[in-house]
């Protein structure tokens, strides 16, 4: 067995490959109901299990602690408050970024769940765990039906 | 050692179609509330989680086992993901084996998953990269020509008619119109088979099953605990998995060594000393129809090379002495992969526990579920008995 460590593979034999796969992913039942709100009417919709008193957002048609199927769908503000925070200064490469982004999970309004979303209309140095924020939505021409129908959540 | 005496008390399915809008997490939760209903249970009985979920690459989820669970029961659970590529479907109910039999949990819920359509246009792509980088990968192998290659030698073997394989197909998509969930129901006859596109000799469009989205459940428990819920369990009493080489070039392809090799220690935890004659009913992995008779032999349910006759002569059919794929397989089912094979352990439960309905084979006592995979050397064998 040779130990000597290769510090370019490409001095032996080698061959060159990929493992790229192209997918089409669908939103479910549930996120199709979501996606579609947010696009057509910029709201928020959550399911909930009057059983647990969970309410789910993102929605699902399932309580994760009862495993009971559900299908009371509610409309939940679009307000939330900073759980964490973090600001990002390098790229997944480790090349510093131009523009730093700021993200936060924001717990939404009368719901258990919440969204993991950017942080725009302030600086960053000004933010704090338990800050009150809002959805900012795309110009409905611009919506789609995705997550990054929310431009950001700015400070209320 | 085996503590304890498993028991299956219920199960749950979905329907199997080649496309579905729900995510894979909500197919697994159908399957899981099914199974929960069925055996009457709610899901603090629950304690433990097996999940059965094949190659990440099909869902275009890396680690899916992971995103799956919160659909599949285990969110706050000891959760497990068991992994032998297409053998996984059988292997999950064996991992929940090990789970109750060791005596460290009373009740297992066993769930598989796949959802094969995201991999756009054909989840053939996701098989690409299966294959040794340097050895194979350089001839673009695709698995339709490798089981080709399988098909032949195992019909030239023997000299089996490529009639008496499509006999399997034929049988399986006609069971397969009374399963509730199936994908492919058809009456066809041997002739569309062999009149089928031709796909890569001897393999015909019609010899081989669909991609599918789909997911199965089943709820495990120990002896004392299945007493609670059911006066009318099943038993899992033997289990088996065996793996080959990874080098095709070191087997020999017209037998699968590694089912024998599975069957046998599933035949002896269960105490079978003659599964030809103490086998009801079996369902042998049958993605493609040969595979369904290299399966059966496997199984040591039929002489080498003997399994196509029997279909032909009629014997496994439902109403035949020995009763191959009852639930109409693969081949008229579905194919989504974990969930295919868990598919064929729900059938055994039902069929022992005569609640298969129109597809109902009489006198069933005992029955074997056998899933195949990984790199195609994989054998993974239960054995069921009311
Ligand atoms: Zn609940």
């Amino acid at each position: 067995m040779s130990f000597e460590k290769i510090r370019d593979p490409r001095r032996v034999r080698h061959w060159k490959g990929d493992m790229e796969c192209d997918y089409i992913y669908t939103a479910g039942i549930a996120g199709e109901k979501f996606f579609t709100t947010i696009r057509d009417k910029a709201k928020l919709l959550a399911t909930r299990c009057a059983k647990c008193k969970i309410t789910y957002l993102p929605p699902r048609i399932y309580c994760e602690r009862c495993q009971a199927s559900l299908d009371n769908w509610i409309e939940v503000p679009k307000t939330g408050t900073i759980e964490t925070f973090t600001t990002v200064h390098m790229d997944n490469n480790g090349a510093p970024l131009s523009k730093p982004i700021t993200l936060a999970f924001i717990r939404i309004d009368e719901t258990d769940g919440g969204l993991i979303h950017e942080i725009g209309g302030t600086k960053p140095e000004a933010l704090k765990i338990g800050m009150r924020v809002e959805a900012v939505f795309q110009s409905k021409s611009k919506r789609t039906g995705a997550l990054t129908d929310i431009k950001y959540f700015k400070p209320v | 050692m085996v503590k304890k005496r498993v028991a299956v008390i219920g199960a749950g399915i979905t329907l199997f179609r080649r496309r579905l809008q729900e995510t894979g997490k909500e197919l697994s939760h159908y399957a899981v509330e099914m199974a929960l209903d069925s055996a009457e249970m709610t899901r603090d009985d629950i304690e433990s989680v097996v999940m059965g979920t094949a190659p990440d690459a099909f869902d275009g989820i890396h680690m899916k086992a992971e995103n799956l669970l919160d659909g599949a029961g285990g969110a706050r659970k000891p959760y497990t993901r068991v992994f032998v590529g297409g053998g996984t479907g059988v292997f999950a109910p064996i991992g929940g084996w090990w789970h109750v039999a060791s005596g460290l949990f009373d009740t297992c819920l066993v769930v598989a998953e796949e959802k094969m359509s995201p991999c756009y246009p054909h989840p053939q792509t996701a098989f690409r990269t299966i294959w040794d980088p340097i050895i194979t990968r350089p001839l673009e192998p695709n698995l339709v020509w490798i089981f080709a290659l399988e098909m032949q030698r195992y019909m030239q073997i023997h000299n089996i008619p490529k009639e008496h394989i499509a006999a399997i197909a034929v049988k399986n998509k006609g069971n397969a119109l009374d399963h509730p969930s199936a994908q492919l129901a058809a009456k066809i006859t041997v002739q569309d088979v062999l009149d089928s596109e031709v796909m890569v000799w001897p393999v015909q469009r019609l010899d081989i099953s669909p991609p599918s989205d789909g997911a199965a459940a089943m709820i495990l428990a120990s002896e004392d605990v299945a007493r609670k819920y059911t006066d009318d369990p099943v038993w899992l009493d033997g289990v088996g998995w065996s793996l080959d080489s990874a080098y095709w070039t070191n087997r020999d392809l017209y037998f699968p060594e590694y089912v024998a090799t599975a069957a046998r220690m599933a035949y002896k935890m269960a105490k079978i000393h003659n599964p030809r004659k103490e086998i009801s009913l079996a369902e042998p992995y049958d993605p493609f129809d040969y595979k369904e008779a290299h399966h059966t032999e496997g199984l040591l349910l039929a002489d080498k090379g003997g399994a196509p006759k029997l279909t032909v002569e009629g014997q496994t059919f439902r109403d035949g002495d020995q009763p191959i794929c009852p639930s109409g397989g693969l081949l008229g089912v579905g194919n989504p992969i974990a969930a295919a094979g868990l598919m064929k352990c729900c059938e055994c439960f039902w069929q022992l526990r005569n609640e298969a309905g129109k597809r109902q084979v009489p006198k069933a006592e005992t029955a074997v579920a056998q899933a195949w995979g990984d790199l195609m050397q994989i054998g993974t064998v239960t054995v069921f008995r009311r």
